[in-house]
């Protein structure tokens, strides 16, 4: 899988350089500021972008910038971003196209390899990937509205855990519940938030963040 | 009287009207030059007499004297030089004097006020042209310069406008004095006020310093100090019992995620990333989405406002979006944010129940003097029963227009 990396530190660079070779992921191409970015995703078009929110020349939302213009030129160009704080703001600029294969996650979830390196190839493949405290400020924004209110406490785990981006597999497995558990409770929740139900993982992940969104 | 005397007068005179403004602007003032014509004019009175006593005090009212010779032909610019550096009787040099009086003080002011300075000056300058224009000069006797002014019917009418102006431009100074001791009162005011308000900003800025040491020391250092001792641990257990080393060092990857959460919430205490990477729109944009109660925000900034202001303000609407979801019990909320005529204007209202005090620990008081600072305000208006309109407005520039994303 090939990788463009974009970070403007020289130790985080190398450092996840060599986990995600470890990992078996490719870098083609590493960067340390916006425009080199937006040169590299545009010309070199990689299976996944690691970009770094904060790059020069401005030290401000450079990699956040050129991801979502790289992805209005070659839509749905999978970008994972990185970042030491998440905005919903963010967020949402990130999700605005619709188009998933866009990953956003505090750079603290670099810690947990395998998890992140599991991000990095959902991404790949068009999945969304959003980090729990993302989740958790969307659901603490809407905890009050009227059919969220109706979810059980367990429903709202499941939906928290969709709205990361984890497929039904794997929520069974942080769940330490059976997999048609989800499946049952997935199908509770999008009836409860009257969402048309999908077998799709990506489009059910799109669907519960764009109602989340709302 | 010897005409080489007369002629010193006049020097004399000029050099003493130099010598008083001189000394009158040497002396300082606190503002304007209005104090300095006063000074002036009460120099050169006194000058003024001493001089017209030393010449003859009756001179300038007689009504003949042997004008000053000029070379016939001459034209009159050459003539009115020669008056000026070369009069031989004390009443041409006393109208002069007069003049010299009128024009230093408007020098002296060079203010609008001071017009009736001009006037004076003005009216003796005429004086000086016309009767020199009248003059016959190869006679040298019994025509005068000044005559019109002593002989003829227009004399109580100049005598009258002339002493008017004079006491008008020093009536005038005089006003110009009140308003200075009205600005004076001001600035008192304001000096006390900017004492106040830097007080509380260097106790803020002072108590800040002290939160961030603490939070520091407690929490990131903390769990760095801990990370440090449960490495060393699991360097000594890793070939004895690779288990618990391989735990440790697990807990040491947890506590290390804690260490950066914590420097996280450390951050967007001090300066938000969002309000650095978007500015002041965005960021408040970025907190309305982090409100739990639903908050529709409208920004309408042409540019950026200086980044202390943005900071304050930031913090401002932050703390009142705090308030509504803590207190208000509100359903929806308003932020609009614009910027007007040097104002910077942020709005916060909210549909709850009302009943806030910006005095009673809501923690606005803080933010209000934060505020103070910049000349900034924060007004509530909360009648019980609802609804809440916070109000905060920042005078302040504008820079590098650029228009907030999205």
């Amino acid at each position: 899988m090939r990788v463009v990396l974009a970070e403007d530190l020289y130790l985080l660079r190398t450092g996840l350089e060599r986990l995600l070779a470890e990992h078996g992921l490719e870098v083609i191409e590493s960067v340390d500021n916006g425009p080199a970015l937006l040169r590299a995703l545009t010309e070199r078009q990689p299976d996944v972008a690691v970009v770094d929110v904060r790059l020069p020349p401005t030290f401000t939302d450079e990699g956040l910038r050129a991801a979502i213009e790289a992805r209005r030129q070659v839509p749905g160009l999978p970008v994972l971003v990185l970042s030491q704080y998440v905005e919903q703001l963010y967020a949402r600029e990130l999700l605005a196209d619709q188009a998933g294969a866009v990953g956003y996650l505090l750079k603290d979830r670099v810690f947990n390899d395998d998890q992140f390196t599991d991000a990095i190839r959902t991404v790949a493949k068009g999945g969304t990937v959003m980090d729990p405290e993302v989740v958790g400020k969307l659901l603490g924004r809407r905890a009050r509205d009227e059919p969220i209110s109706r979810l059980t406490a367990r429903e709202r785990e499941v939906l928290a855990l969709m709205a990361e981006g984890r497929s039904n597999s794997a929520i069974a497995q942080r769940l330490r519940v059976s997999e048609k558990a989800v499946g049952k409770h997935s199908t509770s929740i999008f009836a409860k938030l009257d969402l048309s139900p999908s077998d799709d993982d990506n489009r059910r992940v799109l669907a519960v963040l764009a109602y989340l969104n709302a | 009287m010897d005409a080489m005397v007369v002629n010193g007068w006049t020097w004399g005179l000029v050099i003493l009207s130099a010598a008083c403004l001189a000394v009158v602007w040497a002396v300082p003032t606190p503002r304007g030059r209005g104090p300095r014509a006063v000074g002036l004019g009460a120099l050169l009175v006194p000058v003024t007499a001493l001089y017209l006593w030393a010449a003859g005090l009756t001179a300038p009212f007689a009504l003949t004297y042997q004008v000053t010779p000029t070379p016939s032909g001459s034209n009159q610019l050459t003539q009115t030089g020669t008056l000026l550096f070369g009069a031989t009787n004390p009443g041409e040099s006393f109208w002069l004097g007069m003049l010299i009086v009128s024009v230093a003080a408007v020098v002296t002011a060079l203010a609008p006020r001071q017009a009736a300075y001009a006037a004076a000056a003005g009216l003796l300058v005429f004086g000086l042209w016309q009767s020199r224009e009248a003059a016959s000069f190869e006679s040298g006797f019994q025509v005068h310069w000044f005559n019109w002014l002593v002989a003829s019917t227009w004399r109580a009418l100049v005598w009258v406008l002339a002493l008017a102006s004079i006491t008008g431009g020093f009536w005038l100074t005089r006003r110009t004095i009140v308003a200075d001791l009205r600005a004076r009162k001001t600035l008192t005011d304001r000096v006390e006020q900017l004492t106040d308000t830097r007080a509380v900003a260097v106790d803020a800025a002072a108590a800040e310093l002290r939160r961030l040491e603490r939070d520091l020391h407690d929490g990131a250092q903390a769990r760095l100090v801990a990370l440090g001792i449960n490495l060393r641990t699991a360097e000594k257990l890793i070939r004895t019992s690779p288990d618990a080393a391989a735990a440790l060092v697990a807990e040491c990857r947890e506590t290390s995620a804690q260490a950066l959460a914590d420097l996280r919430d450390l951050v967007r205490g001090i300066y938000p990333p969002v309000l650095a990477d978007r500015g002041l729109g965005d960021a408040v944009r970025a907190l309305a989405l982090d409100c739990p109660v639903p908050v529709v925000t409208e920004v309408s900034l042409p540019g950026r406002p200086p980044a202390p202001v943005e900071s304050a303000v930031y913090f401002a609407v932050a703390e009142a979006l705090n308030n509504v979801a803590k207190h208000s019990g509100a359903t929806h909320a308003l932020v609009r944010l614009a910027y007007t005529d040097g104002m910077l204007r942020a709005e916060i209202t909210d549909d709850g129940t009302g009943g806030a005090d910006a005095h009673n620990g809501t923690g606005l008081a803080g933010i209000e003097h934060r505020l103070g600072a910049f000349d900034g305000i924060l007004a509530v208006n909360s009648p019980v029963g609802g609804p809440t309109i916070v109000v905060i407005e920042v005078p302040c520039a504008l820079s590098s227009p650029r228009i907030s994303t999205c």
